[in-house]
């Protein structure tokens, strides 16, 4: 289990996080969202003793995480930032924090032929590409078998078939009883894998709920297009209906598409389209956490 | 501490950079071997007190070595970013700058040992063809009093490299210390009628560890300077590592 209460890091004058409190339960994915710079990676170092907050804390498996005995056998972690030597072997940099853990050597080819680098083991670092890397940082949070797993945006760098390893891969972890936090800036890259989500923007809780929620957020809306358009929006409009003018001459009408093919039935209107549209997680994403305008600037 | 040592050691076997310090070393180790012994009369190598100096005259080199080695065992990871893995593998920051102390010593210890066995061997085959009697007792003397300052130097190293995070700047600092601004001090010191101060500082003191002479500090108070210079750094190390964010 992973806590973080009142957690709150500032850097000079910039407030990275602000009072955050949340908790990762055992036998869950938890995915932690936000906007690049809304404070995750921050939070993730707080958990694992990293950064020093400012105020607040945080536990893992209920004590601070420098308190943690044999901490590479008990917390597996990813970090974005590349953290091996360019200049060593991808197994010898695996072998380093098996002997520091005190993991036998024979777990290194183990976890370097699970995330499929057992070929590209004996090369050094710094011929590996983006997806190797990762794969490599994901060989180190593994190497220990820990029962806790911090991922900072694990799938990075990741091709289709990785990604869908990787989430399969974390579902059986997740079936076993461990807790995992994975963080990620685009909701709908891990709302498959994913039980619950924490959406953090400008260093604050926007919102901790389960996935199924954020999903049911997404609600549905009408989409219809007819040659008389202002005549169907009259008619709508007549019966308390919220419409919208969108592009191609479509409305996007607040209303079950039975209701609305029914009024166009009964008042004589064409219709050339009606269909159901649903938001975007991206969008739901995009709504919780501000302005779009401003993210794109 | 153990494993965190171990760990330590695995990670200077398997860069290239420590083979570069130890072929260094080694080349070091001959090059004043040859130095001394081709460079004597006949008359100068017959006398026990050319191999004390031989295995002395290593001991700067080798300190030297030493000394940048363990600022890069230490800077290495932040310059590379391996200090997060580290730390979460070594969460208490104490203790991670006392292991790499350690290892500064020990290395620092190892590049001596290196090139005093490439002395070892080159006077004992050269002197051997010249006939000239090999005394023990001379090269002992000097071989542990090399040793020790390489691993003081080795831990002043670490020390520094851990107060200092940056590679360059601890490289170029503790250089631009031993071979600009300490002597300088010495200079201006000088004229100030306060020389005996110039040996508290401590490039100094490491050097009055190797020093036989009459001059200078006693061979145990330059030690026990020395000692105080690695404890203060050790200190600087612990204070700026355990308050450091790794981001």
């Amino acid at each position: 289990m992973i806590e973080v209460v009142g957690l709150t890091k500032r850097f000079g004058s910039t407030l990275a996080v602000d009072d955050l409190s949340f908790s990762v339960e055992p036998g869950r994915i938890t995915g932690f969202l936000g906007p690049n710079g809304a404070g995750k990676s921050t939070t993730m170092r707080a958990i694992l003793g990293l950064v020093r907050p400012t105020a607040g804390g945080t536990s893992v498996l209920g004590v601070q995480y420098r308190e943690l005995q044999e901490p590479v056998r008990r917390v597996g972690v990813l970090l974005e930032t590349f953290d091996a030597h360019p200049g060593r072997s991808g197994r010898n940099h695996l072998r380093v924090l098996a002997v520091a853990g005190g993991i036998p050597k024979s777990r290194v080819d183990e976890v370097l032929s699970l995330v499929d680098l057992g070929a590209a083991g004996r090369r050094r670092v710094k011929g590996y590409s983006l997806g190797m890397r990762q794969r490599l940082g994901l060989a180190a949070a593994l190497l220990g078998d820990p029962e806790v797993l911090v991922l900072d945006e694990p799938a990075n760098g990741l091709d289709p078939q990785g990604i869908r390893w990787l989430r399969d891969f974390l579902r059986s972890l997740a079936a076993e009883g461990r807790t995992i936090l994975i963080s990620s800036h685009v909701l709908s890259e891990v709302a498959q894998t994913v039980d619950d989500v924490v959406i953090i923007h400008r260093g604050r809780l926007i919102t901790h709920a389960a996935m199924s929620e954020v999903e049911a957020r997404a609600a549905a809306s009408t989409m219809v297009r007819s040659p008389t358009a202002d005549r169907l929006r009259a008619v709508l409009a007549e019966q308390g209906i919220d419409v919208t003018s969108v592009a191609d001459g479509r409305l996007a009408v607040v209303a079950p598409p039975e209701r609305v093919g029914e009024l166009a039935a009964a008042n004589g209107i064409v219709l050339h389209e009606l269909s159901v549209e649903r938001a975007s997680l991206e969008e739901v994403f995009l709504e919780l956490t501000g302005d779009p305008g401003e993210r794109g600037a | 501490m153990t494993r965190l040592f171990a760990a330590e050691l695995v990670k200077l076997r398997t860069l290239r950079s420590t083979w570069g310090f130890l072929l260094v070393a080694l080349l070091f180790g001959g090059l004043v071997a040859a130095g001394n012994i081709g460079g004597s009369s006949d008359s100068d190598r017959l006398d026990p007190e050319l191999q004390f100096r031989i295995v002395l005259d290593a001991a700067f080199p080798g300190s030297i070595l030493a000394l940048l080695l363990g600022i890069i065992l230490v800077t290495n990871e932040f310059r590379h970013g391996t200090i997060a893995r580290t730390l979460l593998a070594s969460p208490r920051r104490p203790r991670f700058v006392a292991v790499k102390l350690f290892t500064g010593g020990v290395t620092g210890a190892l590049l001596m040992a290196a090139m005093i066995v490439v002395i070892a061997v080159t006077a004992v085959i050269w002197l051997g063809i010249l006939d000239v009697p090999l005394e023990a007792g001379e090269a002992a003397d000097a071989t542990w009093r090399a040793l020790l300052v390489a691993t003081l130097a080795g831990v002043l190293g670490a020390g520094v490299g851990g107060a200092v995070h940056s590679q360059v700047g601890a490289l170029v600092g503790a250089l631009l210390w031993m071979f600009v601004l300490e002597p300088i001090c010495w200079v201006i010191l000088g004229l100030l009628d306060l020389d005996g101060v110039s040996d508290y500082l401590p490039a100094a003191a490491l050097g009055g560890t190797v020093d036989t002479s009459d001059e200078g500090l006693s061979w145990a108070r330059a030690v026990a300077v020395a000692l105080a210079w690695t404890g203060v750094a050790a200190v600087l190390a612990v204070l700026r590592t355990s308050r450091r964010d790794i981001t």
